[in-house]
């Protein structure tokens, strides 16, 4: 083994606290070091996840107390999975937002670094954790970067957002708070494992009244209707690849946590038809009003408000094939959502308004780019043969499977008006006469780079699937299996 | 590696090379465009057996490619037409922007029917359907112009069809536990009779579509005539086939299976009656000749429909024929257009006359396409029409065949005024300098329209394939019983001989050539449109005087009550209804943070409320 998952918290701490010394040496390490742990993390993770896939999965204990009553680390093939994903596109959103903003000084520059590796931290520590007050601590780690991260720009409408974001997260803490305390106060555990295995204990209607919150206050960072106020207003005015990391690790990491609740702690029956309803809620509501947007981030702020639903409804089919298509639809909403921010930024770069008709005529002053935009916008409907295809596909034979006509019959319909806004936009970029006082800007090389990684991404995935079903297939096996997660942690000493 | 890979990695390849080899030089992607296109349509009849097979698995679904007899014959249309729209292409986009993207896409969409006939499991039928939709509609929007509406109503009924398609195909793995259409085709007759309703509507939707099947055709008149016409000739020949590929499958191997089976293929033959109708109505009307095309391309698709929904041998034969002289005649007319276009700058007949003695190339394959398309012998549309009226009186559809005689006599007078729009009639001097297409541009037409002449006199050269095709779905042989190699020389049809009305109609035409050329020689006189010599009135200045100018008003005021009603103005009205649901419902995103708090703590207390209900 060439490392422990503890290292996945450890060191971007430990980094965090020393880039603002190192920054006093010199102040290009500041935005350096970062890239160096992300990329140290990153490797690790892969080779971690390699490990697990080949001898199962790896239980950390904290400090010397095993479970149930010390903190745990479980790297499963699914909790791995998630955690190359978000390190690799937080590697990909820190090089992306290398130069970015090239007149940004080092002031903030070293908050934007700062927060964004906390960011990332959170959202993997969200994902590792064994235990449900050290997730209440990573969530808080990752909603106040984020909420930093908002207000980046320090603009009346930035502060607008991050103070909505900042009022809905705390209402969230609260509830979180209060679920934790309803099952701490029955089963006198925290541990995810010991209280899966006592869950049968509990005094029914306190189960549901602890399971309803929680579900509000992971649901208010999951983006569920009608728990999502903040988001289009928070995507819309952070940084552009700040929005790729909202879409592609916080809101992945929240739905884990839904998810983890649901399969595997909580026994209750009915959470499963619930998830359908409020994934297709969010679904409709999310896509219709996605048509009607004018500003090209808001529209993507709902498109991917839309897409989380579909993976909520995916997951409420409770079946394997359910969540692996669930899964699937994750790692590739986190992939062409991010291409479609970091590629929209460029296209709406000198717009104070982010307004779609600035999007005219673009695809002759950056044909990279809008060929990327419009490559993430076909992937992103399920057009063949992109990434977007074989989930689109995976979740509809997830859903014939389980006798689900009517949800499939409203996903599809639901797909044609996204079809509609994203062909839209498309059009616009590549005929439309380009107005005048809209200045187009080049995108640094690197950001170039990252876009193209994740085009070629898109592009794989799409001829050639079997280079992800593999793993996903054995981490939707674990996911299903509740039992054996609970012996792995419990019989760790 | 087995041809069929070969071919679709030269048709990948060669759509990425092509694209990128305009940065280089404008010759070689010419030449690297014929080649991805010929090369791989020589390797497939050359090389590719019929009944042989290739498996692979993707994403843990099994694919099987193979081809045929029935896929074999519409391989003939989409290769044949490609490689020879491919070669007018070349001609037609000499010189115009974006050519990349349109090569790019071309390629791109002839591979994807290719694949679609390949296809052996109905996974990689769809993928290669959808890439078909998607590279089609890129085409379409390839000039520009009404991008929005044009393009997105192509693309949105595209997809209804597709994802209606799509339910089908996860509904038939969830009952059968495979994706091949083999399976499929054995599961069906044991399926819950609400599978077996549900699946071959569900599956003729996404061919009606594609076939432009009333009321699922209004994006057709838009999507053919916005497109290049180098593409639509494909577009409307080719490309529309793939709908009555799917179409016949489905009948033949699903519907065929159930009672109710009857209504289905009753239904559609009376759909495909009134699509020939509207369809031939509305060219009529047409002063474009893009948008006369298309929407005669609509009405001929009805006869199609019709000929394949009644189902008997004889039917389906007629309708296959046709099927496969529609994609020679109408891609000659696009392509003719095409040239006249490009020629002349516009495709409008009220502007554009007299070119017989400019373009007579192009005129000669008009003429011989405007007969075949008119159903007169000696050209092929008449075999094919022949065929279909004798098979719906065979098989009792008498009123049916009132309909489609009306729909076909119609014809004529859009045929009378595409040929006499552009060909005849006074010689402007505004069009003086126009000159004949290039050779690569005629030469496909005059290949095409030497086709038509062939299989007007011997129709089994089509034919013949068109029975392997049939037998390979179950019908029996019926050759020398329902028709054979030539319509002259052989004995022909069992019911009517043909050989005697062949014979009188030849003759009559025949006295009439003489008669005119007779009569017309003494009388001839080239005049100019301001001639007005035998007429009183003094025109205006800016008054257009082209004699296509308000053709056919009297025929249009008797019909024109039946064609106030527009499907269109109804998908129009119900979109515009949506948009603005939309409207109301995105309101419910108020941007007022306080508002969202509230929504959290009502989204709290309904579900402490109906936490009995839902847990």
């Amino acid at each position: 083994m060439v490392g422990t998952p503890v290292l996945f918290i450890a060191i971007p701490l430990m980094a965090a606290f020393l880039i603002p010394l190192l920054g006093m040496i010199w102040k290009e390490l500041v935005r350096i070091v970062p890239g160096l742990v992300l990329t140290y993390l990153l490797i690790l993770s892969i080779n971690l996840l390699d490990h697990v896939l080949a001898h199962g999965p790896i239980v950390e204990v904290i400090a010397g107390w095993g479970p149930p009553i010390g903190i745990n680390l479980v790297f499963s093939a699914l909790s791995g999975f998630l955690v190359v994903l978000m390190e690799f596109l937080g590697l990909l959103v820190w090089a992306y937002s290398y130069r970015f903003k090239r007149n940004v000084d080092y002031e903030p520059a070293l908050k934007y670094f700062l927060m964004l590796m906390m960011l990332i931290t959170g959202s993997v520590g969200i994902v590792l954790t064994g235990d449900i007050f050290n997730m209440f601590v990573f969530i808080e780690i990752t909603s106040i970067s984020a909420y930093g991260l908002t207000a980046f720009y320090k603009g009346r409408n930035s502060a607008e957002a991050s103070f909505k974001y900042v009022m809905m997260g705390s209402v969230a803490s609260t509830f979180l708070l209060l679920a934790i305390m309803i099952i701490y106060a029955q089963l006198g555990t925290l541990n995810m494992a010991d209280i899966a295995n006592k869950i049968h204990l509990m005094n029914p209607t306190l189960k549901i009244v602890s399971y309803i919150f929680f579900v509000t206050a992971l649901g208010i960072e999951a983006e569920i209707f009608p728990l999502n106020g903040w988001a289009p207003d928070a995507y819309a005015e952070a940084p552009g690849p700040v929005g790729a990391a909202f879409a592609g690790i916080v809101v992945k990491a929240a739905v884990y946590a839904i998810i983890r609740y649901t399969y595997t702690i909580f026994d209750l029956s009915g959470t499963f038809n619930f998830l359908i309803i409020i994934g297709m809620i969010t679904l409709i509501i999310a896509e219709t009003a996605a048509i009607r947007q004018e500003k090209l981030k808001r529209m993507l702020a709902y498109s991917s408000i839309g897409q989380m639903g579909l993976v909520m409804v995916a997951f409420g089919f409770g079946t394997e094939e359910g969540v692996f298509a669930a899964l699937f639809l994750m790692l590739n909403h986190a992939i062409i959502k991010s291409l479609l921010f970091f590629s929209g930024s460029y296209l709406t770069y000198n717009s104070t308004d982010k307004k779609i008709s600035e999007v005219n005529g673009m695809s002759k002053f950056l044909p990279i780019t809008s060929l990327l935009f419009a490559l993430g916008a076909f992937a992103i409907v399920g057009l063949p043969p992109f990434a977007g295809f074989w989930s689109k596909l995976a979740v509809m034979t997830a859903a014939a499977d389980s006798n689900m006509i009517l949800i499939m019959a409203l996903v599809l319909i639901v797909s044609v008006v996204e079809l509609v806004y994203y062909l839209r936009v498309v059009n616009r970029v590549y005929f439309y006469k380009k107005e005048a006082d809209v200045k187009p800007k080049r995108p640094t090389v690197n950001a170039l780079i990252v876009m193209i990684t994740l085009g070629a991404i898109i592009l794989l995935v799409g001829f050639y699937p079997d280079a992800v079903t593999g793993l996903l297939h054995k981490a939707s096996a674990g996911l299903m299996d509740k039992t054996q997660y609970i012996h792995n942690v419990l019989s760790v000493r | 590696m087995n041809t069929i890979y070969i071919i679709f990695l030269i048709f990948l390849g060669g759509a990425v090379f092509t694209y990128f080899a305009g940065k280089i030089h404008k010759v070689l992607q010419d030449i690297l465009f014929l080649v991805s296109i010929l090369v791989p349509a020589y390797l497939f009849f050359a090389n590719v057996e019929i009944g042989q097979n290739v498996n692979l698995t993707l994403g843990g679904i099994s694919l099987s490619w193979g081809i045929n007899y029935f896929s074999w014959l519409f391989s003939l249309i989409v290769l044949g037409l490609g490689s020879l729209a491919a070669i007018y292409a070349v001609g037609f986009m000499k010189g115009e922007k974006r050519r990349g993207y349109f090569y790019f896409n071309f390629i791109l969409s002839i591979m994807a029917m290719t694949g679609i006939l390949l296809s052996r499991d109905l996974v990689s039928f769809f993928v290669f359907w959808e890439i078909m939709t998607w590279s089609s509609y890129l085409i379409t929007i390839y000039n520009g112009n009404k991008v929005q509406s044009i393009g997105i109503k192509y693309f949105v009924f595209s997809a209804i069809g597709a994802y209606a398609m799509l339910m089908a195909i996860v509904m038939v793995h969830h009952i059968t536990g495979s994706f091949l259409i083999g399976d499929m085709i054995h599961a069906y007759p044991a399926m819950a009779l609400s599978m077996q309703i549900w699946i071959p509507i569900m599956f003729l939707m996404a061919f009606g579509v594609k076939a432009a099947m009333m009321p699922l055709h209004v994006w057709a008149p838009g999507a053919y005539s916005n497109a290049p016409m180098a593409y639509t000739s494909v577009f409307s020949g080719a490309l529309s086939k793939m709908g009555i590929y799917g179409m016949t499958l489905v009948l033949v191997t699903m519907v065929n299976h159930i009672p109710q089976g009857v209504w289905f293929r009753e239904v559609l033959a009376w759909l495909g009656g009134i699509t020939a109708v509207i369809g031939t109505l509305w060219a009529i009307q047409q002063d474009d000749a893009k948008k006369l095309l298309a929407y005669s391309s609509v009405a001929q698709l009805g006869y199609i429909i019709t000929g394949i929904a009644i189902g008997t041998e004889l039917a389906m034969l007629a309708g296959l024929f046709l099927a496969v002289m529609h994609a020679l005649f109408k891609g000659t007319l696009f392509m003719v257009v095409g040239a006249i276009e490009k020629q002349t700058g516009t495709s409008n007949f009220t502007e554009v006359t007299g070119l017989i003695r400019k373009m007579p190339w192009t005129f000669l394959s008009a003429l011989l396409a405007i007969i075949a398309l008119a159903g007169i012998p000696p050209l092929g549309g008449f075999v094919g029409k022949w065929m279909l009226y004798e098979s719906l009186i065979t098989s009792n559809h008498y009123l049916l065949v009132i309909v489609i005689f009306f729909a076909s006599t119609a014809a004529f007078l859009y045929c009378y005024k595409f040929l006499f729009g552009f060909f005849m009639g006074q010689e402007e001097k505004e069009w003086a300098h126009v000159k004949e297409a290039p050779a690569v541009m005629v030469l496909p037409m005059l290949i095409m329209a030497l086709f038509m002449l062939v299989l007007g006199t011997f129709p089994g050269i089509i034919l013949n394939p068109i029975n392997h095709g049939l037998q390979a779905l179950g019908y029996a042989d019926s050759y020398k019983h329902l028709w054979d190699t030539s319509i002259i020389l052989n004995s022909w049809g069992n019911k009517v001989v043909l050989q005697p009305i062949l014979y009188s109609i030849a003759g009559i035409f025949l006295f009439f050539i003489a008669f005119l050329t007779w009569k017309g020689y003494k009388n001839t006189r080239f005049i100019s449109t301001k001639d007005i010599s035998s007429s009183g009135e003094v025109p205006k200045e800016d008054e257009n005087l082209t004699f296509s100018v308000g053709f056919m008003q009297p025929f249009y005021r008797a019909v024109e009550p039946a064609m106030r009603r527009q499907i269109d103005k109804y998908y129009n009205a119900f979109a515009d209804g949506l948009e603005a649901t939309f409207e109301f419902l995105r309101r419910i995103y108020t941007g007022n943070g306080q508002t969202y708090a509230i929504y959290v703590i009502v989204f709290v207390v309904v579900m402490l409320l109906f936490k009995d209900f839902l847990f």
